[in-house]
């Protein structure tokens, strides 16, 4: 029995062929879509982790002033 | 010039050129001639910068003369990847749509090697746009595969390739390579080198091509890792042009320790070659003369997850002009011309939800790593794969890299060295990774087990 595709997976490929399928072979969809549905695998993993509310990014933004003064 | 001076560390030479036993302009014409005459056997060099190399080394020869030594790196030629801009030559980035590229500035590591005294004497090849494509096999280079000097039918590794191969083939005796996730640690360990993946934010990226602006690193690959300390304190600091480049102050400090505490992943072997395991299990009986070896478990996260979703949705944006405007389609291998649009399907939700737990995953792991002078791994899963082959990779989910993973997530610093043969006769190799900003800590223990080994001292047979 073929597995039931993802429905996530589904809709997050057809995103792409809409975007950029004038551009690509039938062959390269396929792959693209096999990669789709491992990236929805990698993003389950992900949501898999529960955070609080104070788990913020982890890269720091900082204002900018062209004289080179930095947050004190 | 003898070829005796061929495979001599960095330092050995440099105790030679200090001392005017070795004249700056005749190694550098030494190197000149190996790139010219072995560089196409390996596909190792983009461009020679004769002229530019013949004119530092005449001017360290005249300094040194007067008296006016820089320091180790005075009069030592290098050949950089060619992802770092340079005044007067192209800078192709490996892909074929910027083979004509040209910048009119140096990049701030090829500034400060200048100002060391070192000579730059080649730019060396590369997988195209550092491998943030997706590339599966080594001919992902506008200049062809690079050959790895132990095997001509092997790969070197990538995407510092050329950096990989022309150390190994005694071309230079050191070169600077790039890594996002496993560009200096894997042709260091294929090509049988010592590879250094500084602390992100320890090496100025200014100049260099972004691939992914939290995951990018400068370092070097050398013939120990003791050269790699001495080029880092060449090319570390910081950088009014980057402004992640730390104010933090590096010195390279040779320290003679023993008593290391080495820290092992239980699981850190799976999927590697038989080889590789045995001669993991080696080095570990040889760690245990410097000091203890103990399992340590990390915890339960998606470390593999956070990077790869991090560096694939970086590296789309950081190259979107390229993608959206097709040109991605003049890309050397056919897997990278349409992997980057898969990546289009990643989540902003998803992508900030790797951001945050990168957080977790650096306060975690410095938990861990802080009762350790290093945890310790196979630098690479096997031997160099075979040129025609593809290849398995953590970054495109078809092979595990736990190490690679967190390192290059949490931006730790990490030293490879090699540790036997394989199967093939191909070097394998050991990793040590360290706490964020401690490279002086892992250089020490590379070094002390270099000290107990000879595996560093085995070099290809190349004329």
């Amino acid at each position: 029995m073929p597995e039931t595709p993802n429905p996530e997976a589904v809709a997050l490929f057809a995103l792409v062929a809409n975007r950029h399928g004038s551009r690509l072979t039938s062959e390269q969809l396929d792959e693209i879509k096999k990669m789709v549905e491992g990236q929805v695998e990698m993003a389950r993993a992900l949501r898999a982790v529960r955070l609080t509310n104070a788990d913020e990014p982890f890269q720091h933004f900082a204002a900018y002033r062209s004289d080179g003064v930095k947050q004190p | 010039m003898s070829s005796d001076l061929l495979f001599k560390p960095v330092r050995e030479l440099a105790t030679l050129v200090r001392a005017r036993q070795l004249s700056p302009v005749e190694l550098t014409e030494l190197y000149l001639d190996r790139l010219e005459r072995l560089g196409p056997k390996y596909n190792a060099v983009v461009t020679i910068t004769r002229e530019r190399a013949l004119s530092q080394a005449r001017r360290a020869e005249g300094e040194i003369a007067a008296g006016r030594y820089r320091g180790a790196l005075h009069g030592i030629p290098y050949g950089a990847k060619d992802l770092l801009a340079t005044t007067g030559t192209p800078t192709t980035w490996g892909a074929a749509p910027y083979r004509e590229q040209r910048f009119d500035f140096d990049a701030t590591v090829i500034g400060k090697l200048e100002a060391a005294g070192a000579v730059l004497c080649a730019k060396l090849a590369m997988i195209e746009l550092a491998g943030g494509m997706g590339y599966r096999q080594p001919t992902a280079s506008f200049t062809g595969p690079c050959v790895n000097p132990w095997d001509t039918g092997a790969w070197t590794g990538g995407s510092s390739s050329g950096s990989g191969a022309a150390v190994a083939a005694g071309l230079v005796p050191f070169a600077i390579g790039s890594e996002t996730w496993g560009s200096i640690l894997s042709p260091a360990g294929y090509c049988g080198l010592a590879g250094l993946r500084p602390t992100y934010g320890r090496v100025s990226r200014h100049g260099a091509m972004a691939l992914c602006w939290t995951l990018d690193k400068l370092g070097p690959l050398a013939l120990t890792a003791d050269d790699c300390g001495l080029v880092l304190e060449a090319i570390a600091g910081p950088d009014a042009a980057d402004p992640t480049a730390s104010e933090r102050p590096y010195r390279y400090e040779v320290a003679d320790r023993r008593g290391f505490r080495f820290g092992v992943i239980p699981d850190v072997t799976d999927g590697c070659e038989e080889a590789v395991i045995v001669n993991f299990r080696s080095s570990l009986d040889e760690l245990r003369k410097i000091g203890t070896v103990e399992e340590v478990a990390l915890p339960d996260l998606p470390y593999e997850q956070i990077t790869r979703t991090i560096l694939q949705v970086e590296a789309v944006s950081a190259f979107e002009d390229l993608i959206e405007s097709g040109r991605i389609a003049e890309l050397t291998a056919p897997e990278d011309r349409f992997t980057p649009y898969a990546r289009e399907a990643i989540l902003a939700h998803d992508y900030l939800k790797a951001v945050r737990l990168r957080g977790v995953m650096a306060r975690e792991i410095d938990r861990v790593i802080s009762r350790y002078d290093a945890l310790v791994a196979p630098g690479r899963i096997n031997e160099a794969p075979r040129l025609g082959q593809e290849f398995r990779s953590a970054i495109r989910a078809t092979a595990k890299d736990v190490m690679g993973a967190v390192g290059n997530g949490a931006g730790l610093p990490a030293v490879c060295v090699p540790n036997g043969v394989g199967a093939r006769g191909l070097p394998t190799s050991l990793q040590f990774m360290g706490r964020a900003w401690e490279e002086n800590r892992v250089l020490d223990a590379a070094r002390a087990y270099q000290s107990l080994t000879d595996w560093h001292t085995r070099h290809p047979k190349v004329d």
